[in-house]
């Protein structure tokens, strides 16, 4: 089908895989970006905290040069300017990668907003103003994605009450900063925040723990982590209001009665996602219960050849399952529905510091499915790696089925446990049991020989966990 | 090598009566088997201990563990100065390595622990 015409609304993680996959597929593609290419994830998400969270960790490091034996003549500081420089010059050059691979491949790039005339028509208007331009396609997909999400008793004003694409960039660094919601997106800041030296961070979260898409036993290590760095973590709290002062303070008052004053608020409960002003009414797409953008398995949305995909359309709200997505989507569009899109592997990492890498099943998951389970454990400070590199903190944990032996979820806090948790998602798409995984030799001295241990754990034969009474 | 004067727990911690209040700690052959102390997770002054129960936990080099108490009551003083220097654990753990101060809610359960003898000798019996 060389001569598809695709039209793709939005150049985010999702939009752009799409479109280049489509590409090498033959077909003619049209990409309407109405902020930037990368979408958030490259612009305000993913990418910018990622240089954040270096930035920390080499801070941290420098802090802790003497137990390396390193002695430092004067002490080091976080310039922020220098930090934010770095941070667009990592964005730019990433942009300018996925701009340029559009143009290699003959990818048009039309920016401006996208709304539907009709099922297989999209007006543009144009970022920098001019003439509305008008795209006729033979499928579309819409890859919109998702926005901070505010509590409307206390919006955003992105100067005191902040969404994390204002977080990304700061002038310096806040020394009080409240954090509404203790997810993924809040740890992640209060750790750069923090570790960059914030006095005071503290984390208010509604539900009893933080972390709660992770498995428990990752939020109460979580927690502990966090208590170590001195961020204050209040679970089971809702905000009833804040508060901005004459003083340029913000207040937050909590149900029950505890008041807390900050420079700043960051409101991080989730995203909202992207349906408005797209006139999916003249395209017959059609919204689903939680006003997300409804598709079937093969990503096709009520309208057919209009398919649906990333953060817009619900479902998991992670960068690599939209781009997964994305693939899928233009198989199908390419080749008739002939992939139905399979989440059953799902790794994520949280860039907590330190890190979180997780795949598959938590235990209460397990529990609430009714699955027989066994579990094993190994804390990271039994490793040899750990010890040379003096990152201690952190354990795997390994849900396997008791019947199959077969690795049902892996869950690891520690240094690099966002990347070594593949060696766990490869073996959950190939239905490994505990035993191959643990069969299979690691190198040693390497952080990945806690996946083996904690495998052998399930079985109570880990050789580096001393024997249980 | 274990002072004389005070009691000892089987889950190696110790008790300094003094009136109706105890001083906690963990014994010198409980900090020397956990090794480098770098972290420890102490409670809140006014929250309650339970006999046999966790007080908090200390993280060192080689492992986790929980300080458990010797007795049931209320904690009174807490040894702020461990969250900054909890290596005083290992350099001191009958002095200056304290942990808590309890106000005992029943001070009969001091009579279900062991004194500096019997204490050593159930160290030996369980190498």
């Amino acid at each position: 089908m060389a001569d598809t015409k695709i039209a793709i609304i939005g150049a985010g993680p999702g939009g752009y895989v799409a479109a280049i996959r489509a590409a090498q597929l033959g077909a003619k593609v049209t990409v309407i970006e109405d902020v930037e290419v990368g979408g958030t994830c490259l612009n305000r998400g993913c990418i910018p905290t990622k240089t954040l969270v270096a930035t920390t960790e080499v801070y941290e490091k420098i802090k802790e040069a003497a137990s390396f034996g390193i002695e430092l003549e004067g002490g080091a500081r976080v310039n922020v300017p220098k930090v934010m420089e770095r941070q667009g010059k990592v964005i730019g050059t990433l942009v300018k990668g996925i701009r340029g691979l559009f143009k290699m491949h003959g990818i048009e790039l039309i920016e401006g907003r996208g709304a539907f005339v009709d099922n297989r028509t999209i007006e543009v208007t144009p970022k920098g103003g001019g003439d509305k331009v008008t795209v006729k396609a033979d499928k579309v997909i819409i890859a919109t994605g998702s926005r901070p999400a505010e509590i409307p008793t206390f919006p955003f004003d992105h100067e005191k009450i902040i969404s994390s694409d204002d977080a990304i960039c700061f002038k310096e660094v806040p020394r009080r900063i409240l954090i509404v919601g203790a997810g993924v997106i809040g740890c992640e800041f209060a750790c750069i925040f923090k570790g960059m030296g914030a006095e005071e961070v503290t984390m208010v979260e509604l539900l009893p723990r933080c972390l709660t898409t992770e498995d428990a036993d990752i939020s109460e290590l979580m927690a502990k982590e966090l208590k170590k760095k001195k961020i204050k973590l209040i679970t089971n709290s809702k905000i009833e209001k804040v508060a901005v002062n004459a003083d340029g303070t913000v207040t937050s008052f909590i149900e029950g009665g505890t008041e807390i004053v900050s420079d700043q608020v960051l409101v991080s409960i989730g995203r909202a996602l992207n349906t408005q002003g797209l006139n999916l009414d003249k395209a017959g797409v059609n919204l689903g219960k939680r006003g997300e953008i409804a598709v079937n398995e093969y990503l096709e949305t009520s309208a057919p050849g209009i398919y649906g995909i990333g953060d817009v359309i619900g479902g998991i709200l992670l960068a690599h399952v939209a781009s997964a997505e994305g693939l899928v989507a233009v198989e199908n569009i390419m080749h008739g529905n002939v992939r139905k899109m399979d989440y059953r592997v799902v790794p994520a990492g949280v860039f907590t510091i330190p890190e979180i890498g997780s795949v598959g099943l938590r235990e209460h998951e397990a529990h609430a499915k009714g699955i027989k389970i066994k579990v094993g454990k190994f804390q990271m400070r039994g490793l040899g790696k750990a010890q040379a590199m003096n990152e201690l903190a952190g354990m795997v944990k390994v849900i396997a089925d008791a019947d199959t032996d077969k690795v049902l979820g892996v869950h690891i806090m520690g240094a690099h446990s966002t990347d070594f948790i593949h060696e766990a998602a490869i073996a959950m798409a190939l239905g490994a049991t505990t035993k191959q995984v643990a069969e299979t030799i690691h190198s040693h001295p390497t952080l990945a020989e806690s996946v083996m241990e904690a495998m052998e754990d399930v079985h109570g034969m880990a050789v580096h966990v001393p024997p249980q009474k | 090598m274990n002072p004389d004067n005070l009691k000892y727990h089987k889950e190696h911690s110790w008790v300094k009566v003094d009136g109706n209040r105890v001083t906690i700690g963990i014994t010198d052959y409980a900090q020397e088997s956990l090794g480098d102390i770098v972290y420890m997770d102490l409670p809140e002054a006014d929250s309650s201990v339970e006999v046999d129960g966790e007080i908090g936990e200390i993280e060192s080099t080689k492992a986790t563990s929980s300080v458990i108490s010797p007795i049931t009551g209320t904690i009174v003083k807490v040894n702020d100065a461990l969250e900054d220097a909890p290596e005083t654990i290992n350099e001191d753990p009958y002095g200056k390595g304290w942990i808590v101060v309890v106000e005992m809610d029943n001070a009969s359960e001091l009579g279900g622990l062991m004194d500096a003898e019997e204490y050593a000798k159930f160290v030996e019996d369980n190498k």
